[in-house]
């Protein structure tokens, strides 16, 4: 197969499955939360548990002082690293072109050189949190397979993204391929790993904070 | 001409110096990218060669091809490769029509045997015995397989003959494919482009007659010194693309401001062809220049990548369908999966017995 | 072009004086060369993506010399001595005019001027018949100059 056939094939029959996996095993796990339920509560609430989830939604994005005391290498690696993948995923020009091909919507893209250091950020923090995991022993004991997959299904795109714009290594058909070939693999395992949080963190932040708002108790 | 005559000897009875051939070789250096210290020897041997004889061969084509190499406006620099090569056959160009001009074909192939080049422009349909495109009665496989079994080598160009371009795109009703398929045991090489630059088809001509061998090709069968580049490596545009500047539309600001044409569909990164250093025209121009995107022209299958208008980031088909039906079936899965685990659940809670302190006593 | 319509190309505008340091520096050792031990030199000049700013600016670094001259051959080409002895300029022009190939040679006569041996036994041996021919048609006019020779 020669490149330009491989790179038609991956931006072609092969995204069609990856887009298909990755939608039914988002349903699959999202319907099935929300049908499974949780026990009624019979208590009498205290208050509305309603604002108090949305709340906590977005207050347990900050760290309590004891906590980043405690680990704050994982805390600002953490943070270094998603905020440098949402800026790469989000605002590079290419990516807002397939979401604009695909559902008219747009949005302005940032300067290269700021899409840029927030990828070699964020790979640089995806680095520094593996090599961290394995020196830990604790840490490394409780990391399991998944957790690896998991590691470097986001891992490979981030790389072979900032290597395919900068025509770094491969010829750029090869390595964009490559590129797109990385992404296939993040969303067909994304559902069935915990890449799930990126959207079950919500659901279950807000059952915390709604559950405790009903308690009138702080979350 | 006699036959034995070399170049050298027949631009001299024409009253042309041998400071055409230097001039000629110094024009090939720059253009191949060869080092500008081998010119006076290329130019040695060039004069010293005997005119190659060329059999051009045109099967589904429109003559682009053949349009693009004879664009000179004056007897120049560039044409002076019809000089260097004897065209025994061109339907197009060729005086003799009918029978007559089959017979040149043959005399040629007699006389020239084992020496003669062929070009070939347009892909051959194999479909149902090939009879979807004939010549004086010759089915184009037939005559393709017949004019190549005594040549030398093979030069396919133009997108159709290179990866089967326009007539091999979907659906393909003639079942059309490339030369470089057909012809096995002889050198091919690809000159891709729709059509292909003239510098690229007269210089890789040139090259085989001063060099007596093919020049360096890439996987896809291209001369890499006209086609190891991409258009992206290249553009001027590029720093636009480097700043992350893209026009959105072809009549934003950024495509008034020259930007980067990569979201307008722009295939420049994966086509490999000269069009941004050569250009167009006598270097007038090349598309990127006037406002449009690369349409990867010179790439196999450059006419099935989803569209012309549709950025390289984006898949080649609609990906909404897919997601719709995919998230439908993981809801009703999900649906499923759930009914069945509360019914599970259920059926646990309601085949359990209460144990007593009681009950722990008496088993133990 | 419509003026509501700014179309401007970029590219241009992007001239690199280290290039032109660059292509001085080469040459220079190339001359260097040349003094010492008689080897030529070659600097491509199309292959680099000089702007014409750029050209200008190296122009205007070499200078201009003593000798210039144009050659009619498929088409023009022109050779021309720069400021400094042994670095000359050869352009050649293609059709409408345009320049095909554009080098810098480092020797002491670019060898497009020279003329070639088989063009010089080519012309010898024609000048040998024209003066063939010559003579012969010097006799015709001594004849009809002397009308009471003739029968």
């Amino acid at each position: 197969m020669t490149t330009v056939a491989f790179l038609d094939f991956v931006r072609g029959p092969l995204f069609q499955i990856a887009v298909a996996i990755f939608f039914a095993g988002l349903f699959i796990r999202f319907v099935e939360i929300l049908v499974l339920g949780r026990k009624t509560d019979f208590s009498e609430p205290r208050q509305s548990g309603t604002g108090a989830g949305f709340k906590t939604v977005f207050s347990r994005s900050v760290p309590e002082a004891g906590t980043f005391k405690r680990s704050a290498f994982t805390i600002i690696a953490g943070y270094v690293f998603h905020i440098g993948l949402f800026v790469a995923l989000v605002f590079l020009a290419p990516h807002i072109a397939l979401v604009r091909d695909t559902t008219g919507l747009s949005w302005p893209n940032l300067p290269t050189p700021v899409v840029d250091f927030a990828t070699v950020a964020a790979i640089g923090a995806l680095v520094a949190i593996l090599v961290n995991r394995m020196r830990d022993k604790v840490l490394r004991f409780l990391t399991g397979f998944e957790d690896y997959v998991a590691w470097t299904a986001t891992f490979l795109p981030l790389l072979t993204g900032y290597m395919a714009f900068h025509h770094l290594l491969l010829r750029y058909e090869l390595m964009l391929a490559l590129h797109i070939l990385s992404v296939e693999l993040l969303l067909v395992v994304f559902p069935f790993t915990k890449l799930m949080h990126t959207f079950t963190l919500f659901l279950s932040r807000w059952y915390t904070g709604s559950a405790f708002g009903r308690k009138g108790v702080q979350s | 001409m006699p036959a034995h005559e070399t170049l050298g000897e027949m631009l001299a009875a024409r009253g042309i110096s041998r400071r055409a051939f230097l001039k000629y070789t110094s024009w090939l250096a720059t253009l191949m990218a060869l080092p500008p210290g081998m010119a006076p020897a290329m130019a040695e041997e060039l004069a010293k060669a005997k005119r190659q004889s060329v059999i051009w061969l045109s099967f589904q084509e429109c003559t682009g091809c053949t349009e693009s190499i004879t664009r000179s406006f004056s007897p120049t620099l560039e044409d002076l490769i019809f000089n260097f090569i004897s065209l025994d056959y061109h339907h197009t160009l060729q005086a003799a029509s009918g029978e007559a001009a089959e017979h040149a074909r043959e005399a040629a192939m007699a006389e020239n045997k084992g020496k003669y080049v062929v070009v070939v422009d347009g892909s051959v349909p194999v479909k149902d015995g090939g009879i979807y495109s004939t010549i004086a009665g010759i089915s184009n496989l037939q005559m393709l397989e017949e004019t190549v079994a005594d040549s030398l080598a093979v030069i396919a160009v133009g997108t159709c003959a290179a990866y089967g371009g326009i007539p091999h795109a979907n659906p393909n009703p003639t079942g059309a494919v490339a030369i470089s398929e057909l012809v096995k045991g002889k050198p091919v090489i690809n000159i891709p482009g729709c059509p292909p630059i003239p510098e690229a088809m007269t210089g890789t001509i040139a090259y085989l007659l001063s060099f007596g061998k093919l020049p360096d090709l890439d996987t896809l069968g291209r001369p890499l010194a006209f086609f190891g580049e991409s258009i992206h490596d290249r553009c001027y545009r590029r720093p636009f693309y480097e700043r992350g500047l893209f026009a959105k539309d072809f009549d934003d600001e950024g495509a008034r401001s020259g930007w980067c044409l990569f979201e307008v569909g722009c295939k420049g990164p994966i086509t490999y062809n000269a069009c941004a250093t050569l250009k167009w025209n006598g270097g007038v121009s090349f598309p990127i220049q006037s406002g449009h995107g690369c349409l990867g022209c010179s790439e196999p299958d450059f006419w099935d990548k989803g569209g012309f208008y549709r950025p390289l980031s984006t898949p080649l088909r609609d990906i909404t369908p897919t997601a719709a039906v995919a998230a439908g079936i993981g809801a009703a899965a999900g649906l499923a999966a759930g009914a069945l685990h509360r019914a599970i659940k259920k059926d646990a809670a309601k085949n359990h017995h209460t144990v007593t302190v009681d009950n722990l006593e008496k088993s133990s | 072009m419509n003026e509501s319509l700014p179309i401007t190309c970029a590219g241009e505008t992007t001239g690199s004086g280290s290039l032109v340091r660059a292509i001085v520096a080469e040459a220079a050792a190339l001359l260097a060369g040349l003094a010492e031990t008689g080897e030529t030199g070659r600097i491509d000049l199309a292959g680099l993506p000089l702007t014409e700013a750029d050209k200008a600016a190296l122009e205007e670094l070499l200078g201009a010399g003593e000798v210039v001259a144009e050659i009619a051959v498929v088409g023009r080409s022109t050779v021309a001595e720069t400021g400094h002895a042994g670095v000359w300029w050869v352009r050649h022009y293609g059709s409408d005019d345009r320049i095909a190939a554009e080098v810098l040679e480092i020797t002491r006569i670019p060898e497009i001027l020279l003329s070639h041996p088989a063009d010089i036994a080519a012309a010898a041996r024609r000048l040998g018949d024209t003066l063939g021919t010559a003579s012969a048609g010097a006799t015709d006019a001594i004849k009809e100059d002397r009308p009471d020779a003739g029968p």
